[in-house]
């Protein structure tokens, strides 16, 4: 079985922001949301349900670029967030766009949690709003708002827990389980009840020296990644206690060496966990993407160097395809981002392609 | 030595091997092998190198079950796997072509280029070589003698008076730190301006030198010491000399170049030919004669410092159509002459590698550092790539400007604008 490659037809006509594949095992749809105010949805599948070149099959315009998207429920409801401070939800089958709340700023990154259908959306307005989707019949629901410390730049989530990471690199650990009785109560309250000061289960700094650029949690829930402008990524363990936390490590990534011997560094654009394996993939501003095997502290393979910066990243729900979304990215000294490919590749995944091989 | 070559001809390079993925030229067919298979051809997992692309994509797909769909470090429009290159074998007849234009444009315009700054004629059209050669070697000496005449013009002005002559050594020791550099330094003018004494007046000292020729042997023994200690003799040697002597006066220019005479003559010399004597008192206003009184004072190690600088200057007058006694002119060439110029040679070498290294000190800590540094494609630590993108003008967006407009009747209507909040109503001014 070979690793194929194919990239999808008809991809953004500017930067891509986010890609998500439907956490679904069965489904092979994805999202990919981008500053040309759109938001793409593909399918791996063509009519005939083989996978080939993958087709657009629907696009949503927004008002202003979308810089995030998550799926929701099912492969047939999608959030998105953008420069216009609104979070949307948008049903896919009938193209209905709802607007669930509005931040102060742009929004940043939107996440769902499906064991406790939340939708949490983190704005440049340093807030975050928890929405409950169920309550959309319930006109007067109104998101709790979460005060944070700083910008939130990054957002994952796990069965139980929501990692913040944030400017300053300020790091927040959220308890799911928390966060939606909380919301359900200051639903309820309907007096000012929406601004909710929640103290996070864990504060942390982070482990790496620069800003924090993108944060992945592990799928088992014992963990996450996160990964910096300084072509650097850290692994960390949820778990508290002092043998847990010993075992968290960095390492540097996404670095080439010029002709005059200075190092030049990526920022780590893009993390993104092996569902099904536990390994994880990081996409550089080098156009690289390299598959790592977070427990053994290996590296399992790395890919060709695409011709732009790797924007972001995604596993499809049964973990057999990886797909890669390349565009210019915004670089020191360049007052506009430059010219450059856009491009969704996936890549059909040996069976054993991103598997960890286990220490030796 | 032959003519030197002035690069490849346009031939040459027409018909050198080159790289078809990544455009780069060889001396030959096989390091464009070599390169192929290290550049292009190597495997990226297991660093397997392989003798063509398609090796290496069926290597790939076997041994990585990975499917190869780029040639690495290709050049954009070279990376694809349809043409099976191996050294210069199966570049498309085209892309030959174009290869072959664009060396020869480049070499005409590297040409006309070198040309215009240059003043040279084009290649192959007759040899400017001797004409290259000689104003060299004046230039070289030109230079000695301006290096030394600023020297001693410095020296001057910092000693002052009638004392000036012996200032190139005198002050060089008093007036400087005894550190290393500036003893050498100090040597180093004191030989120059010898030099430089011998340098300008070549065509009286002709005269005299078909005289001197002869002794010239005399000198040779001395040279072998040339670093004799200048401050024990040199300095002497200078204070004897009068504040004022000759103004060039063609006899008396060599002769204080022969301080050793009186000691080591050889028989032939003819001694009485010297107008020692009466040179220095010639002419009360010059000061650039100082060489001339060590004659008298007879120090015999003067001369072996000054006496190589010196002979250089002979030798070339002396080639220069002189006929010297075939017995000394070898001992010359072997001797003093050839040493002379290595001994220039090597305090300037000296002094351009000391410069050089003091340069590089002063360089290479920086350099480390630079090492060490990293350059960061992204280093901004408060503000997110996004958000500068964001502020790019064609991804401005201003919620306000919305607003008015879906006051306007302009809805989208796929927004809903249930959400909207009191402060955004409030702070429009349509309302």
């Amino acid at each position: 079985m070979s690793s194929n490659q194919f990239t999808l037809a008809s991809p953004p006509t500017d930067a891509i922001s986010a890609l998500k594949f439907s956490p679904d095992p069965n489904s092979t749809r994805l999202v990919v949301s981008s500053w040309d105010k759109n938001v793409y949805l593909y399918d791996l599948r063509d009519e005939n349900g083989a996978v080939g070149e993958g087709k657009l099959l629907q696009k949503f315009e927004h008002r202003a670029p979308v810089l995030d998207v998550c799926f929701g429920e099912n492969e047939n409801e999608i959030y998105t967030a953008g420069l216009d401070w609104d979070v949307r939800k948008i049903d896919l089958n009938t193209s209905e766009q709802t607007v669930l709340s509005s931040h102060e700023a742009g929004v940043r990154s939107v996440v769902y949690s499906r064991e406790h259908n939340l939708v949490i959306s983190g704005s440049w307005d340093s807030t975050l709003h928890v929405h409950r989707p169920d309550a959309g019949a319930n006109t007067q629901s109104v998101p709790a708002t979460i005060p944070l410390p700083s910008k939130p730049f990054s957002l994952s989530l796990t069965a139980t827990k929501l990692v913040v990471a944030m400017a300053s690199r300020a790091l927040h650990i959220y308890d799911l389980k928390g966060l939606a009785l909380l919301t359900a109560q200051a639903d309820g309250d309907t007096v000012e009840g929406n601004r909710v000061e929640l103290e996070p289960w864990q504060r942390r700094e982070s482990s790496l020296k620069f800003m924090t650029r993108c944060v992945a949690c592990m799928p088992d829930d014992a963990g996450y990644a996160s990964s910096s402008i300084e072509g650097r990524v850290a692994v960390e363990w949820f778990d508290p206690s002092p043998e847990s936390q010993a075992r968290k490590y960095a390492f540097k990534c996404h670095r080439q060496t010029a002709e005059d011997g200075v190092d030049v560094v990526y920022p780590v654009n893009a993390l993104a966990f092996h569902p099904v394996f536990g390994t994880f993939a990081s996409g550089g501003g080098d156009g690289v993407v390299a598959l790592w095997d977070g427990i053994s502290k290996r590296r399992i393979r790395q890919y060709q160097k695409y011709p732009s910066s790797v924007a972001a990243l995604g596993f499809s729900g049964n973990g057999k395809y990886l797909a890669i979304a390349i565009s210019p990215g915004f670089e020191d000294g360049k007052e506009d981002i430059s010219d450059g490919v856009v491009r969704i590749m996936v890549k059909e995944l040996g069976e054993t392609e991103a598997k960890a091989k286990g220490a030796k | 030595m032959g003519k030197k070559r002035r690069g490849p001809t346009l031939d040459e390079l027409l018909a050198r091997p080159w790289c078809y993925y990544c455009e780069r030229d060889f001396d030959d067919l096989k390091i464009l092998t070599l390169h192929q298979k290290a550049k292009h051809f190597k495997c990226e997992r297991c660093h397997r190198k392989l003798n063509t692309a398609g090796g290496l994509s069926v290597h790939m797909s076997q041994v990585h079950k990975e499917q190869l769909t780029e040639i690495e470090n290709a050049l954009p429009n070279r990376s694809g796997l349809d043409v099976e290159i191996f050294g210069m074998e199966g570049v498309p007849e085209d892309v030959l072509q174009a290869h072959n234009q664009r060396v020869a444009t480049q070499y005409h315009q590297s040409e006309a280029e070198r040309q215009a700054v240059t003043g040279n004629p084009p290649s192959g059209s007759g040899g400017s070589g001797p004409a290259h050669k000689k104003p060299k070697l004046e230039d070289l000496s030109d230079i000695k003698a301006r290096l030394a005449a600023h020297r001693a013009k410095r020296a001057e002005g910092a000693t002052g008076g009638s004392s000036r002559e012996m200032t190139p050594v005198g002050t060089g020791q008093s007036a400087s730190t005894p550190t290393n550099s500036n003893r050498r330094s100090s040597k180093h003018q004191l030989r120059n301006h010898t030099l430089s004494l011998m340098g300008p007046p070549p065509i009286p000292a002709a005269s005299p030198y078909s005289l001197a020729s002869p002794v010239y042997p005399a000198l040779s023994p001395a040279a072998v010491s040339p670093y004799a200690p200048p401050s024990a003799g040199t300095p002497a040697a200078y204070v004897a000399a009068p504040p004022g002597a000759g103004p060039y006066p063609p006899p008396g220019y060599p002769s204080h170049v022969y301080p050793a005479q009186p000691t080591t003559l050889p028989s032939g010399s003819p001694s009485g030919s010297y107008p020692l004597p009466t040179v220095p008192t010639l002419d009360p206003n010059n000061q650039a004669r100082p060489g001339s009184l060590p004659a008298l004072s007879g120090l015999p190690q003067r001369p072996s410092f000054a006496a190589p600088a010196l002979n250089m200057q002979q030798m070339q007058q002396m080639h220069m159509g002189h006929p010297a006694p075939s017995s000394t002119s070898p001992e010359h060439a072997n001797g003093d002459a050839t040493q002379a110029p290595s001994h220039v040679a090597s305090s300037v070498d000296e002094l351009i590698s000391s410069a050089a290294k003091e340069a590089a000190a002063s360089e290479k800590p920086t350099k480390k550092e630079k090492s060490k540094n990293i350059r960061m494609v992204y280093s901004d630590e408060n503000i997110s790539p996004e958000e500068k993108m964001a502020k790019l003008p064609r991804y401005a967006f201003s919620r306000q400007a919305f607003q008015q407009e879906t006051a306007l009747g302009e809805v989208p209507g796929s927004i809903v604008v249930g959400t909207i909040r009191d402060q955004d109503t409030v702070v429009d001014p349509a309302h």
